[in-house]
């Protein structure tokens, strides 16, 4: 306590903070509850009454930096217990939230991605990129709504992959994947300035590819953080329904990568063209691995959208981030099924249609990725598996029961 | 004409006091007190603020004061049923409980001590039992015994009806009563620790309340003032205060009760002077120490033994082997996150106004927290922690400012 800080609150940090989803932060008289209640918050500087501190002055440095939003997974037990209704757990989401918006460059993304207002922007890129190659194309084959001489429907006849789709996207995905790159350095950066080795006895420090294997088999598979996270029903749904929702799209991304490699493998080994032809039968098992995908999205979609509507607005409220992948998610799980089911049904101009708004939802859950809730992915990852590597571990039950909990 | 009379309800410091500066300036006044004995919360602590006296010391000289003074009457085991008029002319209705027992001070000790059925006492917060004719209360005021016919087995009841000074048949009585001004002095209860699921709801062996502390240390209280854990009647060697257990938080009681960090620190004084070796802390969110307590916070900080730590304790567990308490706190000012076994912890519960819990016959308005915020246009007028939370010198003054007003009142000035 005696040694000096000079501290530079940043009012408008703050006031950003607040519109960002940390409306209620200036409430908190530091009791130091929320610290205790979270089970996830390590025994050295625990989360998140020292992040309510810092957003209070506006330290804005050391928030970005900080490890912990990441290591948080939103139970809202903080924000439960709070005395005063400061609701900690969604000021963390509205530091993530700061994060998804400032960490990567281009910064008019982030600007974009902050606020509905832009949302005209971020649909119309899209639109206006397959509006154009369906006009193009239209032009060329003749026709807006193009069927087979069978009456069939096939999308790729209207947008082929080979020169549309797969370019665009692959484009698109390469992008996302430099700005990730980008995001992750900037993070390690960050962390590595102000998150420090901890030393626990009993825990063996792994190394970096331990670390990331571990993490990867615990937290990202089996969501094991995740689950530690639950102590009401509610907070059962949110995780199955996050269970539901991942493999649903992992899924889906087997299946497109299934149809990628053997759509462009089959340029070389002609035998492997078939598999990725598209479109399948429905007997196929990649179409039937789509479909239970396409299940799987939707109840996953279902649980969480319905505990978020049945949030106590006085405990926990959503902010813009939340609805805008809710609502990407929804409509690119929709607009799926329903250009499958137009399909099937034969119903070219709706069918074609609801395909067209499948890509512009798809564009605008990659593209924008990184500047989004869905950065998490590889946000949240990097932050596990550096927190695995440095040994910030929550004060587990089980260290409490052997008493091993001795950090230096 | 206007009544002069002037109704108390309540008869705990608050009310006392308030009864007594009215009727020594030649008021008739009547005391409704809903329990057996005046004395209310004061009666329960070992000692109390600001000079640390035992209880006797001040109740003593209040009820001399009320038996020399024939202007005062109470009703004990009474509670308000009804009340009619306006400012200045008032009709009350007074419901009294049967006591079943003579009008006299008969000693019925050996009587009590022949039935069977028991209870836990609500004077000892549970820690100690009582049969159903009992007087749990030191210098009890009324010095009468108390029957609780729900209490009583069917042996039990056979017996009683055999002694001369019981009455079992005895009925209860509705009194009525002309008073021209109200003083309400209903006073508080501890905040409900079984509410408090973080800290254990009461269900954790060696965790107890503040008011449980009071009785634990009292010469007159179940252990015989030996400050003892109640699971093992072992001697604690570490203890930790839970200051705010339920208080400042917009989940329980919004407001803070003023006195428990007081209590809390008198309390690890007495810890330490029974046990030289025992090591204290309290856990805070801010230490409150209104006013000249300030001396009395550093005296007892000055101790070595008696550790503060800024930091709400949020999660105490029982021990999964033994009857130690494990609590869960952040230093918020080292920033580090500990879990520490104590022998005894102590939740500072706060206190919560009663007419939270049940509300009078009257035409006053209660916030959402129990306290009365209106009432002095009708002649109603508030003393002690039914208006605020207060130390018993505060209530004091408040009760002597509510007798001068409700005086005004009655005069007509």
């Amino acid at each position: 306590m005696s040694k000096t800080v000079r501290i530079e609150p940043n009012v408008q940090f703050v006031k950003e903070l607040q519109e960002v989803g940390g409306d209620d932060l200036k409430k908190c008289y530091q009791c130091a509850t929320c610290s205790v209640a979270c089970p996830m918050s390590p025994a050295d500087n625990p989360y998140p009454r020292k992040e309510m501190v810092w957003a209070q002055w506006g330290l804005k440095d050391k928030l970005l930096n900080d490890i912990d939003i990441w290591l948080c997974h939103n139970c809202g037990t903080c924000s439960d217990l709070c005395p005063r209704g400061a609701k900690p757990g969604d000021l963390l989401a509205a530091l993530r939230n700061m994060t998804y918006r400032k960490l990567v460059p281009p910064a008019i993304i982030g600007e974009w991605m902050s606020s509905p207002k832009h949302l005209p922007i971020l649909a119309g890129i899209p639109a206006v990129i397959f509006g154009i190659v369906w006009m193009i194309r239209a032009a060329m084959v003749g026709s807006f709504f193009p069927v087979t001489e069978e009456g069939k429907i096939v999308y790729g006849n209207l947008f082929p992959s080979d020169f549309t789709i797969d370019p665009i996207f692959g484009l698109t995905a390469l992008f996302v994947v430099i700005c990730f790159a980008v995001g992750v350095r900037n993070l390690i950066e960050g962390f590595k300035g102000t998150v420090t080795d901890t030393f626990v006895i009993g825990y063996k420090k792994p190394t970096i590819k331990e670390a990331i294997i571990d993490a990867i088999k615990y937290e990202v598979l089996q969501h094991t953080r995740f689950k530690d996270c639950i102590d009401e029903p509610a907070d059962e749904e949110r995780v199955k329904g996050h269970l539901l929702l991942f493999y649903g799209f992992v899924a889906c991304f087997i299946v497109t990568s299934i149809v990628a490699v053997a759509h462009w493998g089959g340029k070389v080994i002609p035998f492997l063209a078939p598999i990725g032809h598209t479109p399948m039968p429905l007997w196929s098992p990649v179409k039937i691995l789509a479909n239970v995908g396409a299940v799987l999205l939707l109840t996953g979609l279902t649980l969480l959208t319905r505990r978020r509507l049945n949030l106590e607005r006085r405990k926990s409220r959503s902010n813009y981030y939340d609805w805008y992948l809710l609502g990407v998610i929804w409509a690119v799980t929709l607009t799926g099924i329903g250009s499958e089911v137009f399909r099937l049904a034969a119903v070219a101009p709706l069918a074609f249609f609801t395909y067209y708004l499948h890509l512009v939802s798809i564009f605008m859950l990659i593209a924008y990725l990184p500047w989004s809730k869905l950065g998490h992915l590889v946000y949240r990852t990097t932050a596990l598996i550096y927190a695995r590597y440095v040994g910030r571990l929550p004060i587990g039950e089980k260290l409490i029961e052997d008493e091993k909990v001795f950090v230096i | 004409m206007a009544n002069t009379s002037i109704l108390v309800i309540g008869g705990g410091f608050a009310g006392m006091t308030a009864a007594l500066e009215a009727a020594e300036l030649g008021h008739e006044v009547y005391i409704v007190e809903k329990s057996p004995y005046l004395g209310g919360r004061v009666m329960q602590l070992n000692k109390y603020f600001p000079k640390l006296c035992p209880p006797s010391c001040g109740l003593e000289i209040q009820y001399q004061r009320i038996k020399n003074n024939p202007l005062v009457k109470f009703f004990t085991l009474a509670e308000v049923a009804k009340v009619e008029g306006s400012k200045g002319n008032y009709t009350v209705t007074v419901r009294v409980r049967p006591r079943h027992t003579a009008p006299n001070s008969v000693d019925l000790s050996a009587v009590a001590k022949g039935l069977s059925g028991e209870t836990a006492s609500e004077f000892e917060f549970g820690l100690a039992r009582r049969k159903g004719l009992y007087l749990d209360v030191p210098f009890a005021f009324p010095q009468r015994y108390v029957v609780d016919t729900a209490c009583l087995t069917d042996a039990d009841k056979s017996a009683l009806s055999a002694c001369p000074h019981v009455d079992l048949a005895e009925e209860e009585r509705l009194i009525p009563l002309q008073v021209g001004a109200i003083v309400v002095a209903t006073g508080w209860q501890p905040y409900d620790v079984t509410r408090l699921t973080n800290l254990g709801a009461g269900t954790v062996k060696n965790c107890i309340s503040n008011m449980q502390m009071e009785r634990l240390a009292s010469p007159y209280g179940p252990t015989q003032g030996k400050i003892l854990r109640p699971s093992d009647g072992r001697a604690p060697k570490k203890v930790a205060f839970v200051q705010c257990a339920g208080s400042r938080d917009e989940n329980h009681l919004s407001f803070c009760s003023y006195i428990c960090c007081m209590a809390s620190l008198k309390q690890a004084q007495y810890v330490r002077e029974q046990y030289p070796d025992a090591d204290v802390t309290v856990f805070y969110i801010d230490l409150r120490t209104p006013g000249r307590y300030e001396s009395f916070a550093e005296k007892v900080l000055a101790d070595p033994k008696i550790h503060a730590v800024k930091g709400k304790v949020a999660a105490v567990a029982q021990d999964k082997a033994g009857d130690d308490v494990w609590v869960t706190v952040e230093d918020a000012v080292t920033g580090a996150k500990s879990v520490e076994r104590f022998d005894l912890v102590v939740l500072a519960t706060g206190m919560q106004p009663s007419l939270a819990a049940q509300k009078l016959p009257l035409d006053v308005t209660v916030d959402e927290e129990g306290f009365i915020v209106n009432g002095e246009d009708q002649g109603i007028f508030v003393a002690g922690c039914a208006k605020q939370p207060l130390d018993v010198m505060k209530t004091a003054q408040s009760a002597t400012a509510a007798a001068m007003k409700a005086i005004q009142t009655v005069r007509g000035r």
